[in-house]
């Protein structure tokens, strides 16, 4: 301070005038001089010795006052020189000093970062402008109160707690992130780095710089909220997401791929932990579906079954994306469904299917029961009559032998031919699971017609089968064909009982179209099919007869659908319906 | 074999009795034929009814064996059929199972015996016997009214008039006034009726006229 006061006036003595010392010197030579003369003058006139040694000395002190006047001046003007040159350095020195502390000063206060600097206590000793803005206070107003008023009740303690720990281990930085609280209640999110340090007046203080990261913050929730949504979905979904980079082998999983693999959660996967899952029937499959993918490296999709520690097997169906990253790599990003759950339930509605076709079948079988018992009862009464015709032959005196062994041979034929109908409709009933075999769908045709003969006559409808010679063999369950074609059958007797006025003619026709698949036709000349009607036909439970239950061609369509062939009709073509149902060639008949 | 339908002409010559048989079965049909043909019956079968109405029928005492489910033509429906073309044959109807409503209706329509199948031999031997000694018996009776209605058709207006009054009970004073002539002009009739209808007393005379259904209400159509 006291330098401030001092240079000012050294800057004014910067002057060439006489000091005071020469003013001083000068004035006591004269006063000197003129008490001489004075005395020379007015005193007793003196010899002259006296008084030329007096007048000499005279001039001599005279003279040596200039001279004295001189040197004291120049050492003088020498001196102001040195101090005038240390003033301006000086001033150099400070001017550059304030201009630094101006830019720094400016650098603290707008810098966008906070400031703060605040005692043991957490009182604040020291704020920047940018800071306390930002918080919603001028700098005075935060200037000597405690450091927690920024801060949310329930977060204090840990305020207090870091300050704490920046005390503790003076000199390290600490830092972490924390919500602040502006002077409108608004909340913001902070990271602070802190720093206790001891000043040179031995206080110690703690300097914190603090960053806003609300927005970082926000989208690191967002981030987390979607994450959150999105591991949610799979878990509810049982779909898991998983990444496979070819190149570097690397495979990568989301929390539910884990889970439905069963293993414990890691930053990656080994493609051989993977493998070691998959059912062992699976895995040579799954392999070389992976091979393929990943010389083509084109989309795939694939179903596998996996089979866990305990035993339990899960079906997975997998759809993988091809993706090319920036490196030119190609990773396939996926999704990984458990879909064991529909399994289950389609293997219980295929279940609860087979009972139905079960019960429809007998149902049917009911309904022709007139019709079969016809059937066995026919060659059972010629057996009775021919083995009584036979006894009588060979009562006789003599006995006819040779009448005899004819007819025996008769009874054998028509024993073996009511065992044969016993056999159809036992099949028939049984309920059977599904065993596909190829077949020859003539003979079953042929092996329905005759269950339904009687049926036939009696409704007084004539059957014409157009069967196609030599049809190549096709793939399916004997019965459930049976029991399809049984149905249209059927239906086609009923459909033409109200016709009255015409011929009741069934048309059955076996074709080989081409397109590896033999069409199976049943046409009648009945009521025919109401277009309205044409859709729902093969609705469950959708029937147009007064006493059907309306499952029959339901039934129908998912054997056949199961046979991968597809039962349809048509009713447009004059009168009555002709339902037509393909089914698929046997794979080596197709390929030889 | 003998199941095979025998040709008509054959049939036709024969004076033995014949069974018919039409069944759409093949097997029922040769084992009936069997059966027949063991105890010494002539059979002609046939698969259906159209089959047998085609065939020509011989004129010997017979029976027709009948599936009641036939093909196109029921066994009912062909029952009915051979009523409307007059022609008089017992029938024996087989049927699969028993159906009573199907019984009751073919023992209205005349039907001798109905049996289940499979039915015991000797049931169906003796309703054959049975179906063909009725067929005789009317082919008999048959053979005689028609010789009564070649006698009847002999006689001249007047005495069929007076035939039917006759039989009607009346005196001869009473048919000569009812008709106008004299006493003994009726006698000289009924002398020739009962000579010409080789009628051996009145009450004779009085049976014919009912066979022949005179009456005398009728004696004046007669004519």
């Amino acid at each position: 301070m006291a330098n401030y006061l001092v240079l000012p006036m050294m800057r004014n003595l910067a002057t060439k005038s006489w000091s005071a010392e020469q003013w001083l010197l000068g004035s006591i030579v004269l006063a000197l001089g003129a008490a001489a003369g004075i005395w020379l003058v007015l005193g007793p006139a003196p010899a002259a010795l006296p008084y030329l040694i007096g007048g000499a000395l005279l001039t001599t002190s005279l003279v040596v006052a200039v001279v004295m006047m001189a040197l004291v001046g120049r050492t003088q003007r020498r001196m102001e020189a040195v101090l005038h040159g240390r003033a301006k350095g000086e001033e150099r020195a400070i001017a550059a000093l304030r201009n630094s502390e101006a830019q720094w000063k400016e650098v603290f206060e707008h810098n966008p970062v906070m400031y703060f600097m605040v005692d043991a206590t957490g009182t604040v000793l020291s704020v920047n402008t940018f800071g306390a803005t930002q918080l919603g206070y001028t700098v005075d107003d935060l200037l000597g109160q405690s450091v927690l008023k920024v801060f949310a009740a329930e977060d204090q303690t840990l305020v207090q707690s870091n300050v704490a720990a920046c005390l503790d281990k003076i000199g390290q930085t600490h830092s972490w992130e924390i919500r602040k609280v502006r002077k409108d209640g608004s909340l913001l999110w902070v990271r602070e780095n802190a720093k206790a340090v001891r000043r040179l007046d031995n206080q110690l203080i703690v300097l914190i710089a603090c960053e806003d990261i609300t927005e970082r913050k926000q989208a690191e929730n967002a981030l987390r909220q979607s994450q959150m949504y999105l591991a949610e979905a799979q878990r509810v979904s049982h779909t898991g997401s998983y990444g496979w980079h070819v190149g570097r082998r690397e495979i990568i999983w989301s929390e539910e791929t884990f889970r439905i693999f069963g293993l414990d959660k890691g930053p990656s996967v080994k493609f051989d932990t993977v493998m070691k899952r998959i059912h062992p029937d699976d895995r040579a499959r799954v392999q070389q579906t992976l091979d393929r993918a990943s010389r083509n490296l084109t989309d795939f999709e694939h179903a596998y079954r996996l089979l866990m520690p305990n035993g339990e097997v899960k079906y997975l169906h997998a759809t993988s994306h091809a993706v090319t990253d920036a490196l030119g790599g190609t990773e396939f990003v996926g999704a990984v469904t458990d879909v064991t759950a529909r399994k289950e339930a389609e293997s219980e509605l295929h279940e609860a299917q087979t009972n139905l076709a079960h019960v429809t079948r007998v149902t049917a079988l009911g309904e022709l029961a007139a019709s079969i018992a016809h059937e066995v009862n026919q060659p059972l009464s010629a057996v009775v009559t021919n083995a009584a015709a036979c006894l009588r032959w060979l009562d006789r005196e003599p006995p006819n032998v040779k009448e005899a062994r004819g007819i025996l041979g008769s009874i054998i034929t028509d024993g073996n031919r009511a065992g044969e109908v016993i056999q159809r409709v036992r099949a028939m009933v049984n309920k059977t699971t599904d065993q596909k075999t190829p077949l020859d769908i003539n003979q079953v045709i042929e092996e329905v017609v005759t269950l339904v003969q009687h049926e036939l006559l009696s409704h007084r409808v004539s059957l014409l089968l157009e069967l196609g010679p030599d049809l190549p063999l096709v793939v399916a369950d004997r019965i459930q064909l049976q029991q399809v074609i049984l149905n249209l059958i059927i239906n086609g007797i009923e459909a033409m009982q109200s016709v009255t006025d015409g011929p009741r003619e069934l048309v059955i026709r076996t074709r080989d179209e081409g397109a590896r698949q033999i069409v199976v036709t049943v046409r009648d000349c009945g009521v025919g099919v109401a277009t309205e009607n044409a859709d729902r036909l093969f609705d469950a439970f959708f029937t147009t007869k007064p006493s059907g239950m309306g499952m029959g061609l339901s039934i129908c369509r998912s054997i056949v659908d199961a046979h991968g062939g597809r039962l349809s009709v048509t009713g447009d073509a004059g009168p009555g319906a002709t339902f037509q149902f393909t089914l698929p060639l046997h794979q080596e008949e197709s390929a030889g | 074999m003998n199941g095979q339908p025998a040709s008509p002409t054959s049939l036709a010559s024969a004076e033995e009795p014949t069974v018919f048989v039409v069944d759409d079965d093949a097997s029922v049909r040769d084992a009936l034929s069997n059966l027949f043909r063991s105890v010494g019956l002539r059979v002609a079968v046939f698969g259906s009814a159209h089959e047998f109405l085609q065939s020509k029928l011989p004129n010997v005492p017979s029976c027709l064996i009948l599936d009641i489910r036939l093909p196109r033509l029921s066994g009912l429906d062909f029952q009915a059929e051979l009523t409307k073309a007059d022609i008089h044959i017992p029938i024996i109807f087989m049927t699969g199972h028993g159906d009573i409503p199907m019984t009751v209706r073919a023992m209205k329509a005349g039907a001798v015996d109905f049996l289940t199948k499979p039915f015991r031999d000797q049931d169906m031997l003796d309703a054959v016997t049975t179906a063909i000694e009725r067929d005789r018996n009317s082919r008999d009776e048959a053979k005689v009214l028609s010789d009564l209605h070649a006698l009847f058709a002999a006689l001249t207006p007047r005495e069929r008039q007076v035939m039917a009054l006759v039989t009607a009970g009346l005196m001869n004073k009473q048919i000569a006034a009812e008709i106008g002539v004299a006493e003994i002009t009726v006698k000289i009739h009924r002398g020739h009726i009962m000579r010409k209808m080789a009628a051996k007393s009145l009450p004779d005379l009085v049976r014919m006229a009912q066979m022949l259904g005179i009456g005398p209400g009728s004696a004046g159509s007669q004519t």
